[in-house]
């Protein structure tokens, strides 16, 4: 568990593997399945010189559409700077009702802000563990807990 | 509930899916036995279920399978709109996401829908093997060497990189052309093309359906072996089944030969990551409701079918052209090693086969001809003798089909057969099938050297992380020659020849 309270379990999986991660809030939640994710894929080791961060904005209709694009972002984008991901801090989490029609709650968007930690390959003895090709909506799911919340994923590796 | 069984005398047994099983699963699926290889799932098992679910199994893999929630993603399956005949699981089958891997789903054109899920991430991941000349005794001396230059000369592991970025227009025509791309800049031969299905070209494919970030991931990946269960093998035929056609296949006892498995890559990976994000906000409008959201789909025909079908056949074309650079890097390394031509050598293309994919067939349901979307996730084609698809050069022996096991024990070469016609939209199994988790495997295997444990049985391993092979021990997986059984017991293949590995890159 973390100074936020927040703490994840990786679950297994006949081929691929799965996360479960439990935290007092969703901003807490969401930066928790970064570093779950992180722990899984690769070996960053404390003091790893990290690339400078980067600041993604995401939305989705629904809170299990969000943690997929989220996951799938940081996948993603570690694939493509060709690094390891070394974790994520979100910053915003909210339900942004559209401008035309506040009222119908159905219709409004999860929106997330956050920062993506990376450090490469090359520096010292950051390694690759597993390939994570994609996080898969297969029982996906974002739910409130008895203290919080829980995120539970399963990625196909 | 008891069901009648057909055609025994078996009681229906409940999948008793308990502590693997994903929560949404609901209560325990009954499944009765039809024959010694095959058991049914009826209709009226889960609500919504369009089709029965048939699997291939004897009585040892429903063993392992009671537990496994691939039982119930079969039934999941079985809701898809427009999906035809049954909903099917190869003898290899085991729990995957959306679709139980091993899984294979027709749907009509008219009225029915495609499911990126259904493909997998991995798109076109498949098998090619190459023969040779050479037998075990001429290699034996040189095999570290081999070994070792072929782990140098093919990037594998997580992220592996090639030497050369493409720029966006030669990546596009990567998407375009597939093998030919490579073959046509002397990085093969021409008649690896005949070998390979669909020529390693799929038509149709769309490179501006293909994201930026797909395009990013790809560019550097192409000639890489990438991580997971994906290898480069050297291998001996150590048993010869069906002699007439392992003559065909240019297959004998003792040989050599070199298999090599992987996919797409992050390019494919982001592909199928896309568009399963699009059609899952974009079915609800089209009155579509699927009983898990990786089964995400839309109907054929559709703008959004249309858009994935033709990011698939651009990624499709990616894994040939992946491939195929591979096979060029592999004849290079014995050329070097053995000091003569790959010619020379006879290092021709036995044939490269796809297991994860989505085909545009015609096949024949409850007695008329339908056009169909098969979905194969982790299933091979396993066309019979005389199929127009089947390369000219097999087809009066059927097409050859790859069934790689785990890295301690063997794989094997078989060829297509009538039954995979008539029962399976000409599918059947595409490797062993998991047993443990990687997990499990990493704890049961704490403390084993697996590297030690291979080379003591005469098999040598280079790997990027030796500290993780045992996720890939044999420990992991079933027995393929169980599975192999089934297949060929069921009538959807003949068994040709088994190999033996001798040396394996992993990733």
């Amino acid at each position: 568990m973390n100074r936020s309270g927040a703490r994840h379990e990786i679950l297994a999986h006949t081929a691929d593997v799965g996360l479960r991660v439990e935290a007092p809030e969703l901003r807490s939640l969401f930066s928790e399945a970064a570093a779950a994710l992180a722990e899984l894929a690769a070996d960053v080791p404390a003091g790893a010189r990290e690339l400078p961060p980067e600041r993604v904005e995401l939305e989705a209709p629904d809170l299990v559409g969000l943690a997929y694009e989220w996951l799938n972002e940081l996948i993603g984008l570690a694939d493509v700077r060709r690094a390891a991901l070394a974790g994520a801090q979100v910053e915003r989490l909210e339900q942004v009702p559209p401008p035309s029609d506040p009222g119908d709650e159905a219709t409004w968007t999860w929106c997330l802000d956050g920062t993506i930690r990376l450090a490469r390959f090359e520096d010292g003895d950051v390694r690759p563990r597993v390939g994570v090709k994609s996080a898969t909506y297969h029982d996906l799911r974002v739910e409130p807990s008895e203290g919080g919340w829980t995120l539970t994923a399963y990625l196909d590796v | 509930m008891a069901r009648a069984a057909h055609g025994s005398r078996a009681p229906a047994v409940s999948s008793g899916v308990g502590a693997r099983a994903a929560p949404s699963a609901g209560p325990p699926l009954q499944i009765e036995r039809i024959d010694p290889y095959r058991w049914r799932i009826a209709r009226d098992e889960r609500r919504g279920m369009r089709v029965e679910g048939i699997v291939y199994a004897d009585d040892r893999l429903m063993c392992t399978l009671r537990d496994d929630p691939a039982l119930q993603q079969v039934a999941n399956v079985a809701t898809l709109p427009g999906i035809v005949g049954a909903s099917l699981a190869m003898p290899d089958v085991h729990w995957g996401y959306g679709f139980p891997v091993g899984g294979v789903a027709a749907t009509e054109l008219e009225g029915g829908v495609v499911s990126p899920g259904g493909i997998g991430f991995d798109i076109n991941c498949g098998v090619r093997i190459i023969r040779s000349d050479l037998v075990v005794e001429e290699i034996r001396a040189v095999l570290p060497r081999l070994a070792d230059a072929l782990f140098a000369a093919v990037p594998s592991g997580v992220g592996a990189r090639a030497g050369h970025r493409l720029r966006r227009d030669e990546l596009d025509e990567v998407l375009r052309d597939g093998s030919r791309w490579a073959v046509s800049r002397g990085l093969g031969w021409a008649d690896d093309l005949e070998r390979t299905e669909e020529h390693g070209r799929l038509a149709g494919a769309d490179p501006s359906a293909v994201s930026a970030r797909a395009h990013e991931r790809g560019a550097d990946q192409l000639g890489t072996l990438g991580s997971g269960n994906h290898f480069l093998e050297i291998e001996v035929v150590d048993e010869i089944g069906d002699a007439v056609a392992a003559e065909a296949f240019g297959l004998r006892l003792g040989q050599v030969v070199v298999s090599i498995h992987c996919g797409s890559r992050g390019l494919g990976h982001q592909v199928c990551t896309d568009h399963v994000a699009v059609m899952d906000r974009t079915m609800g409008r089209s009155g579509i409701h699927v009983p898990d959201r990786q089964l995400a789909c839309a109907p054929l025909g559709s703008a959004e079918a249309r858009a994935y079908l033709g990011a698939m056949a651009a990624a499709s074309n990616f894994a040939w052209a992946n491939r195929q650079l591979i096979a060029h890097h592999v004849r290079g390394v014995f050329e070097r090693v053995l000091g003569r031509s790959a010619e020379q050598l006879g290092m021709r293309l036995v044939y490269d086969l796809s297991h994860n994919i989505a085909k545009l067939e015609r096949h024949q349901v409850s007695g008329r001809a339908v056009d169909v979307c098969v979905h194969r996730k982790g299933a091979t084609r396993a066309f019979p003798a005389g199929h127009p698809d089947v390369p000219e050069v097999y087809r009066s022996i059927g097409q050859p089909v790859f069934v790689p096991g785990d890295m301690g024990r063997y794989s094997y070469v078989a060829v297509g057969a009538p039954g995979a016609m008539e029962q399976t939209f000409g599918s059947t199994c595409h490797g062993a099938g998991r047993n443990l988790s990687r997990h499990a495997a990493l704890r049961e295997l704490r403390g084993v050297s697996i590297a030690d444990q291979l080379e003591r049985a005469g098999i040598l391993v280079r790997a990027e992380r030796y500290d993780l092979l045992a996720e890939e021990a044999s420990l992991a997986y079933k027995d393929v020659a169980t599975v192999i059984e089934v297949a060929e017991g069921a009538g959807l293949v003949r068994r040709v020849a088994r190999l033996r590995p001798l040396a394996v890159v992993k990733g």
